[in-house]
């Protein structure tokens, strides 16, 4: 009679541990981010502060490319991660007019159709927030800062 | 709208680092079988009655009619204002006051307010104040006999459309879904109390039954003849009454929870959910309340019958050792969003209709800080609840054991406790976002 018990909660138990593992080998890049928070990152940047150094596009930070045609999302999509403190580029064309928005950054855009749109900021905000067509409501990443 | 948030929000959160939940898996694990074959062999925590009675002249003020009544209609007053808000204010869900209440304020704050004071809403509940008023219309309640038997269940489905509201309906955050969904809730459940009497809130209104099932962890429990009293909370989340459909309650909270986890993994959104449509969701949301389910009776089927016990009762016997378990994943999911999107409400309130100049308590201006809590807090609040929730959890069916059998076995609880183990593993997992 203990046999048949006994052998469902190995069972469970096996697919709990399975779960765990198939968890390391999935977001090996989001473990290595880790919790690098810099201390310094108190306030979020607005905008425009991180104009400051414009003559230097490609010297630092991390430059984030996105292409929409036709309602399809190419370029740098699905979750992108970033870490904290990063001075981030982000780069949108669209076929169609429409208005960019980066969620707990609340930054925004006008996108004029084949015309690339660039938004720049310090990532100094912890967490994932979702980079958006504010009319559309496509999705067009997810950026993950941490 | 937006795939990654709950009902509303501007961000989700980091992925918990892989150190926390290694060390959290490892804990659950260790402390399960510490509690199994270390703590007490003979029940040990009072029942109903083992607390301390409050004052008597406390408890006529706290269930007399006046405080109670007077509690339901500012209720229903915030009700109607936001009901206003969201069909007549500014009609951006960034602008607009009702999402927010609703998803963030009202639904996560319900926990902590009904964890720290007992079930808040089914005193303040404005329904139970607008039935009384229209009770002339149906005097008789024709259904009340049938109330015993349904039990938790039309609350379970009650709660079950809101969480798939929240969850998976596209519309959620705009701010006439919020009117409608206030409004039909109203008319549906006053006519069924209508026809049910007043007992349909206890057994129908899906967010009364979830304070009440949450203010069980609560310090605040009633002895069985009325009296209140201070009681140990593991003592009161084990005396609440055996009904119908209280596992369907918990396995409902604890299914919509992992889903919501699920949701926000990258593997959801670029596989089973890369459709980002209600069918996906709804298929989603049914799938993993449907695994908890599954999990939940297998464990308390095989704990029962290695136990000799009569397999009927054992679903409904162990469910209240689930809701701290059910605890800890709302409190890992949900903490964030009212720390740090929970602003909004406050920020919203100073101008609700968003008229020129309007700003009633100063913060309209104000910004929210999305970085008052820090990441590595945050990380620490989810796997500290989830942990917590467990080591309870394991700690009531332990409990819960002797008390049906002085004699039991540890071995007899082992098939529960790994179910649980699964649980809080699991949790783990999706906070990891595997």
């Amino acid at each position: 009679m203990p046999v048949r018990p006994s052998r469902l909660p190995a069972a469970l138990a096996g697919l709990g541990l399975a779960a765990v593992l198939t968890g390391c080998a999935g977001t090996d890049e989001a473990a290595s981010v880790g919790p690098t928070t810099s201390s310094s990152s108190s306030a979020p940047a607005p905008a425009g502060t991180s104009s400051a150094a414009p003559s230097t596009p490609a010297a630092a930070g991390q430059r984030i490319e996105v292409t929409v045609t036709g309602g399809q999302v190419s370029g740098d999509t699905g979750r992108v991660p970033v870490p904290a403190g990063e001075h981030v580029t982000l780069v949108v064309t669209s076929d169609a007019p429409d208005e960019l928005h980066v969620h707990g950054y609340d930054l925004g855009a006008d996108l004029a159709p084949g015309t690339p749109a660039t938004v720049e900021f310090d990532a100094t905000i912890p967490g994932v927030f979702e980079v958006e067509l504010h009319e559309a409501g496509t999705l067009l990443l997810s950026l993950q800062v941490g | 709208m937006s795939v990654l948030a709950h009902g509303v929000g501007s961000r989700t959160d980091l992925p918990i680092p892989i150190g926390f939940a290694l060390y959290g898996a490892g804990a659950a694990i260790l402390a399960s079988f510490a509690v199994l074959l270390v703590f007490w062999r003979s029940p040990r925590l009072g029942g109903p009655g083992s607390g301390r009675p409050l004052p008597m002249g406390l408890q006529r003020l706290v269930d007399g009619a006046p405080l109670r009544q007077c509690l339901q209609a500012v209720a229903l007053l915030l009700a109607a204002v936001v009901v206003a808000v969201a069909l007549w204010g500014p009609q951006d869900t960034d602008r607009n006051l009702a999402p927010w209440v609703l998803y963030v304020t009202f639904w996560v704050g319900l926990v902590p307010l009904s964890l720290l004071l007992g079930p808040v809403a089914r005193v303040a509940n404005p329904l139970r104040l607008l039935h009384r008023g229209l009770q002339v219309l149906a005097p008789g309640a024709p259904g009340s006999g049938r109330l015993p038997a349904l039990g938790l269940w039309p609350a379970a489905g009650s709660l079950l459309v809101f969480v798939w509201l929240e969850l998976v309906y596209p519309g959620r955050s705009e701010p006439a879904t919020v009117a409608v969904f206030l409004l039909g809730y109203a008319v549906v459940h006053v006519g069924l109390a209508l026809w049910f009497g007043e007992d349909w809130f206890a057994h129908g209104d899906g967010f009364e039954a979830y304070s009440t099932l949450i203010a069980r962890l609560s310090p605040w429990g009633r002895r069985d003849d009325g009296r209140l009293e201070l009681r140990n909370p593991l003592a009161n989340a084990l005396a609440t009454p055996s009904q119908p459909g209280l596992a369907a309650l918990v396995v409902v909270l604890l299914g919509s929870t992992a889903f919501d986890g699920l949701s926000r993994t990258v593997f959801w959104q670029t596989g089973p959910g890369s459709a980002d449509d209600t069918l996906s969701g709804t298929l989603g949301l049914l799938a993993m309340i449907a695994v908890v389910a599954a999990l939940y009776v297998l464990g308390t089927r095989f704990s029962g019958r290695m136990a000799g016990q009569d397999p009927a009762i054992q679903p409904a016997r162990y469910a209240a050792t689930v809701i701290p378990i059910a605890l800890g994943y709302t409190v890992a999911h949900y903490f964030s969003l009212l720390a740090l999107d929970g602003q909004t409400t406050w920020i919203l309130a100073s101008n609700p209709f968003g008229a020129d100049g309007l700003d009633l308590f100063g913060t309209y201006g104000n910004r929210v800080d999305l970085t008052a809590v820090g990441s590595d807090a945050i990380a620490l609040v989810q796997v500290g609840a989830i942990i917590l929730g467990h080591v309870v959890g394991v700690t009531l069916a332990h409990e819960r054991a002797l008390l049906s059998a002085r004699r039991a076995r540890a071995s007899d609880q082992l098939p529960l406790v790994i179910v649980m183990v699964c649980f809080t593993l699991g949790g783990l997992g999706l906070l990891f976002g595997f």
